[in-house]
């Protein structure tokens, strides 16, 4: 329970930031997918029923605030967090340089399953060089943050998990 | 079967949630999402705290615009710091009073000189994603708003409602890949279409080869596509390129309006919102 609010909080939070206080750094049109980053963290750490359906609800909720179709997103970040967990167990977590190299690699993937999503539900001109320059500029700005933000995670939890609950 | 399930619950779920999303893109493609109440139960949810958030966004903007003002005179000032200090917050609160007076009227003056029902909204989110080039609006249904209805400031055109809740409305910016507003050039009359696009910023699409267009000229809507207001400024060209082949000519536009820089907007009602003049 401390942890489904933990992540809630952090998912909520990281919605904020992307739709207010992100748009205030001079990056152009680019914002930092932080949503993104938590995805791959539950699919990393947090491999479970809930984080699965978490991560479809992030992707959703960026669908209500933000885009042209419903389940464009959900379907983005449902595939990141499929692809994370499938590859989860052959990574070796404990690094920033690798846990960057992971969230670059899907939000790649997240780039691709928007893409062919686009293809097949929207119609518009000139988009693959566009969609190529969004993908790769999202997903190093995305590395670049993921140490960060995977370090403030697990603080976090550590600092969540601190407050036991009595034992009876 | 139980145990294959128990064993690899989480691929499921994960592989459930795929075709859910893709379910409900197919819905929405065949417009069968009408009420869709987990959308309004987000909204409900982050509104309040998006209003608080923008608010302080456009407070730390104002201070920062103030602050690079004032830095010239930072040597004069170094004796009255603490005095100067005190007075700059006054000051700030006094300059974002008469700047919100500023726009508000700017906003009234444009609502008298459009016929039918306008509403003043905020915008309070902007796009979470590069893809999409949207905002949100403090106002929903229960103001007024409806999917569809043109939304302008006194300096041009912003883009148009493409969802409702009850107290919140999503807007497509007219620099979304997706969206379209029928213009006309306003030196020649020549009608095109403004779109935003992926690759090259906003452009005027189908503009014929034969068409006068030249840097500078200004767009404006034509009132043709039943949405927007006749006359409203969209933006202007900023450069024109004659392909060696193709029937259009290619044209990048700059828009009146940006997006990142508005705070208040009208709302305008897509067939009773003619231009008075």
């Amino acid at each position: 329970m401390r942890l489904f609010l933990l992540f809630f909080a952090v998912g909520v939070l990281l919605l904020l930031l992307q739709t207010t206080f992100l748009h205030l750094l001079p990056i152009g049109p680019v914002v930092p997918d932080l949503v993104l980053v938590l995805c791959v963290y539950l699919g990393l750490h947090h491999p479970t029923v809930g984080a699965a359906l978490g991560s479809f609800l992030l992707g959703y909720s960026i669908d209500v605030v933000s885009s042209r179709m419903l389940g464009l997103n959900a379907f983005a970040m449902s595939l990141v967090f499929l692809a994370v967990y499938l590859s989860s167990r052959s990574i070796w977590l404990h690094h920033p340089v690798v846990s960057s190299l992971v969230v670059f690699l899907a939000a790649l993937v997240k780039g691709a399953a928007l893409v062919l999503a686009w293809v097949v539900f929207l119609s518009v001109d000139s988009f693959w060089m566009g969609a190529a320059r969004y993908i790769i500029t999202e997903a190093l700005t995305a590395a670049v943050l993921a140490p960060l933000v995977f370090y403030l995670l697990r603080r976090g939890e550590q600092f969540t998990m601190r407050f036991r609950a009595p034992a009876q | 079967m139980l145990a294959f399930l128990r064993k690899n619950q989480v691929p499921l779920s994960s592989c459930f949630c795929v075709l859910l999303s893709i379910y409900i893109l197919t819905a929405g493609a065949r417009g069968q999402l009408r009420n869709e109440p987990l959308g309004a139960v987000v909204m409900w949810i982050l509104r309040p705290l998006q209003v608080v958030s923008q608010g302080t966004v456009n407070w730390i903007s104002g201070f920062r615009d103030n602050y690079d003002t004032l830095s010239g005179f930072k040597a004069e000032n170094e004796r009255l710091r603490k005095r100067v200090q005190n007075l700059e917050v006054e000051r700030q609160k006094h300059l974002e009073a008469e700047a919100t007076n500023h726009r508000l009227q700017q906003l009234l003056a444009l609502r008298s000189h459009l016929s039918g029902t306008a509403i003043t909204a905020s915008i309070i989110a902007n796009s979470a994603t590069s893809w999409f080039q949207s905002c949100l609006l403090d106002k929903g249904s229960a103001d007024g708003v409806r999917k569809g209805m043109a939304v302008v400031t006194p300096l041009g055109v912003i883009g148009q409602v493409v969802a409702v809740t009850v107290r919140t409305a999503k807007v497509l910016l007219l620099t979304d890949a997706n969206s379209g507003i029928d213009v006309l050039v306003q030196r020649t009359r020549s009608r095109g279409i403004v779109s935003g696009s992926l690759e090259n910023g906003t452009v005027l699409k189908y503009m014929k080869r034969s068409e006068d267009v030249q840097e500078g000229d200004r767009l404006i809507t034509s009132g043709m596509d039943g949405v927007f207001p006749k006359g409203l400024m969209v933006g202007a060209v900023i450069k024109v390129r004659k392909q060696h082949l193709g029937l259009f000519q290619f044209v990048e536009v700059l828009p009146a309006v940006q997006s990142a820089r508005t705070e208040e907007v009208l709302v305008v009602a897509a067939d009773n919102g003619a231009a008075k003049n």
